[in-house]
């Protein structure tokens, strides 16, 4: 899906984003257009889909109101998904104080939260990788969802996390090990 | 490698799911929802009187108009401009005028004597008691 909004030449709305006249319509079609990349990408990291809700509106309304600040210097995917990540991060940190819970407590959160959402299509097979996947640290998480799920870049996913490029692939395969470790020890 | 099988066999697919209608719904609401911005506004356009347009225009030409009569002013101070005795004909034959001058300068002196008299005679003035004054003084 990040792959499909990437091909869009955002050129020209970059452009539009940038003339005071036609920013408002311009954001429209960016909030059609990234909508559901950036749901797709919180709601990984959240499980919930009401939480998932709630940070894509609080991502868009950040970008709306640091509109003025975007240059067009990086591309309009990666700001985005940026201020998405930030967002579904300070989300996870606010909920690990609120209920207390250790880095081990939140993976078994995280998973009760996949067990209990109702908004999945009921393939065991794509639910037991969302649990492999909640079992992984939080950076390795990341890395996993958008390398795998959203099929980006390594260079892009670096813009992202501000990570270089050597040190993601290494945690893109680490993640990958674990998750094969995950099955074998809950076949 | 087997991981990859595992992968490869699960697919892209995350197992989950939206609401029906959820990302147009989304995306109408959230664009309905967006605040205005500061720099969106118009800009306010304070209405001018026609006195506030004109004023500038008017100083400027009042302080022209001071200028030009600053200049006049020194140019008419020269030695050979218009107010010199000399250059102006009307002055000149009015000096020359004898008739002129006994009407106004040397009538003026005489009235002014008169005036003298009449003043000491006023004040009990006694002309016997100067002449008794001037005898002893000779």
């Amino acid at each position: 899906m990040a792959e499909e909004t990437s091909k869009y030449d955002d050129r020209d709305l970059v452009a539009r984003l940038r003339n005071p006249s036609t920013c408002r319509d311009a954001f429209g079609e960016v909030i059609r257009l990234y909508t559901e990349p950036l749901y797709r990408q919180i709601r990984r990291m959240v499980v919930s889909h009401d939480d998932a809700n709630d940070l894509l509106q609080n991502t868009f309304l950040k970008a709306w109101q640091s509109i003025e600040n975007f240059r067009g210097e990086a591309k309009l995917s990666t700001w985005l998904h940026k201020i998405a990540i930030n967002e579904s991060v300070s989300f996870l940190e606010r909920e690990r104080k609120r209920l207390n819970l250790s880095i081990d407590d939140e993976e078994s959160h995280l998973i009760n939260q996949i067990e209990a959402d109702t908004y999945v299509d009921g393939d065991a097979l794509a639910r037991k990788l969302r649990e492999a996947i909640a079992s992984l640290p939080e950076k390795q998480r990341l890395v996993f969802n958008m390398r795998f799920y959203d099929e980006m870049k390594y260079e892009q996913i670096s813009e992202i996390l501000g990570t270089s490029v050597g040190a993601l692939k290494a945690s893109y395969h680490l993640a990958a090990k674990k998750i094969q470790q995950y099955f074998d020890e809950h076949d | 490698m087997k991981e990859n099988d595992i992968l490869s066999k699960i697919g892209r697919n995350d197992g989950t799911t939206v609401p029906d209608g959820y990302f147009d719904d989304f995306a109408t609401r959230m664009i309905a929802s967006l605040p205005q911005q500061e720099w969106e506004r118009e800009p306010v356009v304070l209405h001018r009187s026609v006195w506030q347009k004109i004023r500038p225009y008017i100083y400027l030409a009042a302080m022209f108009m001071g200028v030009w009569c600053m200049m006049k002013m020194v140019d008419l101070m020269r030695p050979d401009s218009g107010l010199s005795i000399d250059s102006n004909p009307l002055l000149t034959a009015a000096i020359n005028n004898d008739e002129f001058i006994n009407d106004y300068f040397l009538n003026e002196t005489e009235v002014n004597d008169y005036q003298l008299i009449d003043d000491l005679y006023m004040t009990d003035f006694d002309p016997g008691e100067t002449n008794e004054i001037e005898q002893q003084t000779l």
